[in-house]
C-alpha cells in the first residue's frame, strides 16, 4: 500500500537511442504563440486581393507613393516583402542565409490554440500518437554521446511540450537566477543535502551540475561579437542566453524559446502599434543572434514556426481571426536562403480554404523533417513524426 | 511504518518543522490566528490516507490530520463539500482589511483611476493574490479554496489585459467564488456576464458589423464542451453572432456588464443544430443554456475535475460514472465532486505539486505565519504567479508541465528555513518539541512524518545526518539543512 501511495517516479531514457551518430547543428526552435499573422510579416504585395481583404491592416507596396517610405513593405522578390519593422532581417536574407517558407502549416483546421500547439508540438496528426515532443523524440532516439544536462534547454519557466520525451531537459528564466546563495560554506552543506536526497534522480542530478556550470556565465556583462545588439526584452535575453551557452560549450543541441502575445484580434496596428512590435522584436532579435554568431552559423539552425496563421481579411476590430496557414524561417549557415519557399496559392476567393483562410501547401514537418535529417544527422524522422513522411522541399543546401 | 531507502530516493520524501515566533510575528492577526503551536503530536499516517488529505488541502495541517484520523475519509469529505458549515471567523477576520475584495465596480474603477498620484495599477491585483495565497493558507474550507482554484484556472483571466486588472476581482467574487460549490450553469452564467472575461476574451468588440469570434470560440472550447465536444467553425460563427453587443459599460457605470442592442446582429441563427430565433441578450442565453447541460460538458468537466483530484489521466469508469451524475443533477458541483472524491481517491495516482501547492504545504505544515506578500515572486519565478497566465486554457494541471524546474523550488525551501523570507516566520525547534524529544534523530522522524507523512527508513535518516555533518554543519544547522533538504527533495513535489 505505501509503495502505491508513492509517486512513481517518471522512468527516463526508457528505450535505448536507435541511432549514433556526431551531433550536427545547434537547433534553436522559436514558436510564436497565439497564431502570429503572418501575412503582415511576410507581405503578398503582389496580390491586389491582399489589399482587398485588408483595407485598414494592409501594409503599403513598396513603390506606393501616397504612404511614408517607412511604412511601405520591403521588398524580397518583387512579389513578397517584409514589414517595415523586420527590415533588420536585410542582411541574412542578402547573405542568403535565411529562408522563407510561406502557406506553411499542419493540417489541423481545428483552430484552436490549444489543440493545433499541442499536436505541432507532438509532431502529430491527432490525438492518438505518441504523447511526448517531437524534440524530445528525437533527442531520444539520437545518441550523440553528448551527457550534458545542457543538451536540450528551454528557456522560460517550464519546458516547452515539444521537449518532453525520455531525456532530461532544463527550463532556464535565467542564467542569473541559478544559484542557491548563502556563503560558501552553507553552499557546500546544501549542496551535500541535495546530492543526497537526489541522489538516483536524474533531474535533481542535472540541476545541480548545471549550477556549477552556469556560475561561471553572467549576461549582464557578456559581450556579443560584431557589435550585436540583442533587444533589452525577454525574447532577447533567451536568444543572448542561447548564444552564451552555445560559445561557453556546454553541450547545447537545442534551444527553445517561446515568444508570446501574437494572438492578435483586437487592434495589431499595420505599421505602427501591438503586433508592429512585437515583429520588431522578433527581427531585431534574430539579426542580432545572426551577427553575434555569425561564425556559428555553420553548426547553427534557427527555425521560426507558430500554431497557425489569422483570417486572410481583416475583423471589424482592427484585428485578425484564426486562420489557417503560416509561415517559418529558417537562419542557419546552410539554408538555401535568401528565398521564398513554398507553394502560393493565392488569396482570392475559391483560393482560401474555411472561413476565409490562406490554404497550406507545405507541412510544417516537411521542414523541421529536412533539418532533422541533413543538419541534425537524426534519420529517424518516422519516429519523430510517427505516420508522416516529410518531403525534401530542398529549404536546407 | 518507514520509508525504506528506494522509496525515500524515488519519491523524495521530507519534512520541517516550524511555528509561532513570538518576537519576530509579522502581524497580531496572523499571531491570533496561526501563530499558536497545535496542541496535539502528530503520528505517522497510512501513506494512502496521506495523499487523500493532500489532495483535499493544500498541504495538511496538524489540525486536520488530527481531525481526519477522528472521523475517516467519508465523514472529512462531507465536512468540507458543507463549506459553510464551518465557521472560518479566524481566516474572515485575517481578510477584513483587504478593502478592495468587497469593492463593487464602480469603487474598484475609482481607486484604479489613472489620473490620481501615486497611482500603482498593481495594487488591486496585487491585494486579490495576496488574499487568495491566505485564504489558502488559513481558511479552514480547504475544499473549498482548491474548488476556487480550479474555476479560477478553468474560467482563466490574465490580469494584465485592459481593465481586467480591477475587474477580475469583482469576477473572482461574484463568479467564482459564489459558485465554487454551487451549479455549473449558474457558474457559466454568471462568468458569461462578467465584465473581466468579455474584456479579456474580445467580446466588447464582438458587433454585428465585425464579429469577433474569441470568447464564441472559447465559451464552447475551454468552459463547456471541450475542444473534440462536437462543435464545428460555423458553431462558433453563429455564437459569435449571438454574442454581439455583449458589452461592458465605457463611460458611466463603467466596467459594469451591458446589453447594446445597436450593435446586435438580429438575424436568425443556428448553432449545434438549433435554430436561435432573434431575441436579443436571450439567444445566447439560450445557448448557454443548451451547452451547460450538453452530455460532452459534463464529460469534460468530469475529467477535468478527476484530472485535479484524482491522477492526470483518470480512470475511464471514474469519469464515466462522474458525467451520469453531472447529467442527473444538471451539474451539481457538489454531487459531481463527490462521486470523484469518494470513488476516486482510493484510485489516485501521485500528482506533480503546481508551485503555489508546494509553498502552501511547506507553509501550512511548517505551521509558518506570513502575510503573503513575498511569495509572489517565488510563485513568478516557479511559474505561477497568480491571474497572470496569459492564455485562456488557465494553469497546467499535468505533473509533466512542471517538473524540470526544480531550482526556484529548492530556494525557497532554503530561505523558508533560514526564516529569510519577508514577513514570512516559522519556529521549528518550537513546533518539533511538540512530537519529538529534541534528540537530532528524533526531530528529523518527526520533520519526515510532518512533511511526507512517515518518518523515513532509519539508515538513510542517518546517512543524511552523517552527509551533512560532514560538510562541517553544528547540529542546528543540521536540522535546518536537512528539514530545508526534505522540503526541495523529490518526494515532497508530490501530493
Amino acid at each position: 500500500m505505501l509503495t502505491q501511495a508513492l509517486p512513481t517516479w517518471i522512468p527516463r531514457l526508457s528505450f535505448a537511442p536507435i541511432n549514433t551518430a556526431p551531433r550536427g547543428d545547434t537547433l534553436v526552435v522559436i514558436f510564436l504563440r497565439g497564431a502570429a499573422d503572418v501575412l503582415n510579416m511576410v507581405v503578398p504585395h503582389g496580390e491586389d486581393a491582399y489589399y482587398q481583404l485588408r483595407p485598414t491592416l494592409g501594409i503599403p507596396r513598396p513603390d506606393d507613393s501616397s504612404t511614408k517610405k517607412e511604412e511601405r513593405t520591403v521588398d524580397l522578390d518583387g512579389f513578397f516583402g517584409l514589414h517595415p519593422n523586420m527590415q533588420s532581417l536585410l542582411e541574412a536574407w542578402q547573405s542568403e542565409q535565411l529562408a522563407i517558407i510561406h502557406a506553411c502549416g499542419a493540417p489541423d483546421e481545428s483552430r484552436s490554440h490549444f489543440k493545433a500547439m499541442e499536436l505541432m508540438e507532438r509532431g502529430v496528426d491527432d490525438e492518438r500518437g505518441p504523447a511526448s515532443g517531437w524534440i524530445g523524440r528525437h533527442l531520444a532516439t539520437l545518441n550523440t554521446g553528448n551527457s550534458s544536462p545542457l543538451r536540450a534547454v528551454g528557456m522560460g519557466t517550464r519546458p516547452q511540450r515539444s521537449l518532453s520525451g525520455s531525456v532530461p531537459v532544463s527550463a532556464l528564466r535565467s542564467i542569473a537566477d541559478f544559484h542557491l546563495g548563502g556563503d560558501p560554506r552553507a553552499l557546500q552543506q546544501m549542496r551535500t543535502a541535495l546530492n543526497t536526497v537526489y541522489e538516483n534522480d536524474i533531474m535533481g542530478q542535472d540541476t545541480l551540475s548545471m549550477m556549477d556550470t552556469l556560475e561561471t556565465l553572467d549576461p549582464l556583462t557578456y559581450t556579443a561579437s560584431r557589435n550585436a545588439k540583442y533587444p533589452d526584452t525577454e525574447f532577447g535575453l533567451a536568444l543572448k542566453q542561447t548564444a552564451m551557452l552555445i560559445k561557453a560549450e556546454v553541450g547545447l543541441e537545442v534551444s527553445a524559446i517561446d515568444v508570446g502575445g501574437w494572438d492578435t484580434h483586437f487592434a495589431q496596428g499595420s505599421t505602427n502599434g501591438l503586433m508592429p512590435n512585437l515583429m520588431k522584436d522578433l527581427a531585431d532579435g534574430l539579426a542580432a543572434f545572426h551577427a553575434d554568431m555569425y561564425d556559428h552559423m555553420q553548426q547553427l539552425t534557427t527555425v521560426t514556426m507558430s500554431e497557425f496563421g489569422r483570417r486572410a481579411s481583416e475583423n471589424g476590430s482592427l484585428g485578425t481571426d484564426h486562420g489557417h496557414g503560416s509561415m517559418m524561417m529558417v537562419l542557419g549557415g546552410n539554408v538555401s536562403g535568401g528565398k521564398v519557399h513554398g507553394e502560393w496559392l493565392g488569396l482570392r476567393e475559391g483560393q482560401l480554404i474555411g472561413p476565409g483562410d490562406l490554404a497550406v501547401t507545405t507541412d510544417y514537418r516537411d521542414v523541421l523533417g529536412e533539418v532533422i535529417t541533413k543538419r541534425l544527422n537524426n534519420p529517424a524522422v518516422n519516429e519523430i513524426f510517427p505516420g508522416y513522411e516529410p518531403k525534401l522541399r530542398g529549404i536546407l543546401g | 511504518m518507514t520509508l525504506s531507502r528506494r522509496d525515500f530516493l524515488k519519491l523524495g520524501t521530507l519534512v520541517t518543522a516550524s511555528a509561532a515566533l513570538a518576537s519576530c510575528a509579522p502581524a497580531f492577526a496572523y499571531r491570533k490566528l496561526t501563530g499558536d503551536l497545535p496542541s496535539v503530536p502528530w503520528t505517522a499516517m497510512n501513506a494512502q490516507d496521506f495523499l487523500a488529505l493532500n489532495r483535499l488541502t493544500f498541504g495538511p495541517r496538524v489540525e486536520e490530520r488530527t481531525r481526519f484520523a477522528e472521523i475517516g475519509l467519508q465523514a472529512y469529505i462531507e465536512e468540507q463539500l458543507a463549506f459553510d458549515s464551518i465557521n472560518d471567523f479566524d481566516c474572515e477576520l485575517l481578510l477584513s482589511p483587504f478593502k478592495t475584495l468587497k469593492m463593487d465596480t464602480d469603487e474598484l474603477e475609482g481607486i484604479s483611476n489613472q489620473l490620481f498620484e501615486n497611482y500603482d495599477r498593481e495594487q488591486v491585483p496585487n491585494k486579490l493574490r495576496q488574499a487568495t495565497l491566505l485564504r489558502q493558507l488559513y481558511s479552514k474550507r480547504q475544499l473549498y479554496e482548491i474548488m476556487v482554484e480550479f474555476w479560477s484556472d478553468h474560467f482563466n483571466i490574465f490580469i494584465e489585459k485592459g481593465n481586467g486588472f480591477f475587474l477580475k476581482t469583482v469576477d473572482d467574487r461574484e463568479v467564482i467564488r459564489k459558485h465554487a460549490l454551487g451549479s455549473f450553469r449558474d457558474l457559466v452564467w454568471a462568468s458569461a456576464h462578467s465584465p473581466a472575461m468579455l474584456i479579456y476574451l474580445d467580446n466588447q468588440a464582438n458587433e454585428k458589423s465585425h464579429p469577433n469570434e474569441n470568447y464564441a470560440r472559447e465559451l464552447m472550447e475551454l468552459h463547456t464542451l471541450g475542444v473534440d465536444g462536437g462543435y464545428s467553425q460555423q458553431d462558433v460563427m453563429e455564437l459569435a453572432r449571438c454574442l454581439t453587443g455583449w458589452n461592458v459599460k465605457e463611460h458611466f457605470w463603467l466596467g459594469d456588464f451591458v446589453f447594446k442592442e445597436d450593435i446586435h446582429d438580429t438575424g436568425e441563427k443556428k448553432v449545434l443544430g438549433v435554430t436561435i430565433q432573434p431575441a436579443g441578450q436571450k439567444e445566447a442565453e439560450q445557448v448557454i443554456e443548451h451547452l451547460v447541460t450538453h452530455p460532452s460538458t459534463a464529460r469534460f468537466i468530469s475529467n477535468k475535475l478527476a484530472r485535479r483530484f484524482i491522477a492526470d489521466d483518470p480512470p475511464p469508469a471514474l469519469i464515466e460514472k462522474a458525467t451520469q451524475t453531472f447529467l442527473s443533477t444538471q451539474g451539481d458541483i457538489k454531487s459531481v465532486l463527490r462521486v470523484i472524491l469518494l470513488d476516486g481517491l482510493p484510485l489516485a495516482q501521485p500528482k506533480y505539486k503546481r508551485p503555489a501547492n508546494f509553498i502552501l504545504s511547506a507553509l501550512r505544515m511548517l505551521n509558518a505565519e506570513t502575510d503573503a506578500v513575498a511569495l509572489h515572486d517565488y510563485l513568478l519565478r516557479m511559474g505561477q504567479l497568480y491571474f497572470n497566465w496569459p492564455t485562456p486554457d488557465g494553469y497546467s494541471d499535468r505533473s509533466a508541465d512542471w517538473q524540470g524546474n526544480l531550482m526556484p523550488r529548492w530556494q525557497f525551501a532554503f530561505e523558508l528555513i533560514r526564516n529569510e523570507i519577508k514577513d514570512t516566520k516559522h519556529n521549528l525547534t518550537a513546533l518539533l518539541d511538540i512530537s519529538s524529544t529534541g534528540i537530532l534523530q528524533d526531530d528529523v522522524d518527526a520533520l519526515a512524518s510532518l512533511l511526507l507523512g512517515i518518518p523515513i527508513e532509519r539508515v538513510v535518516r542517518d546517512e543524511l545526518i552523517a552527509s551533512v555533518q560532514s560538510a562541517g554543519a553544528t547540529p542546528e544547522e543540521t536540522l535546518q539543512i536537512i528539514a530545508a533538504s526534505l522540503i526541495a527533495s523529490p518526494a515532497f513535489q508530490w501530493r
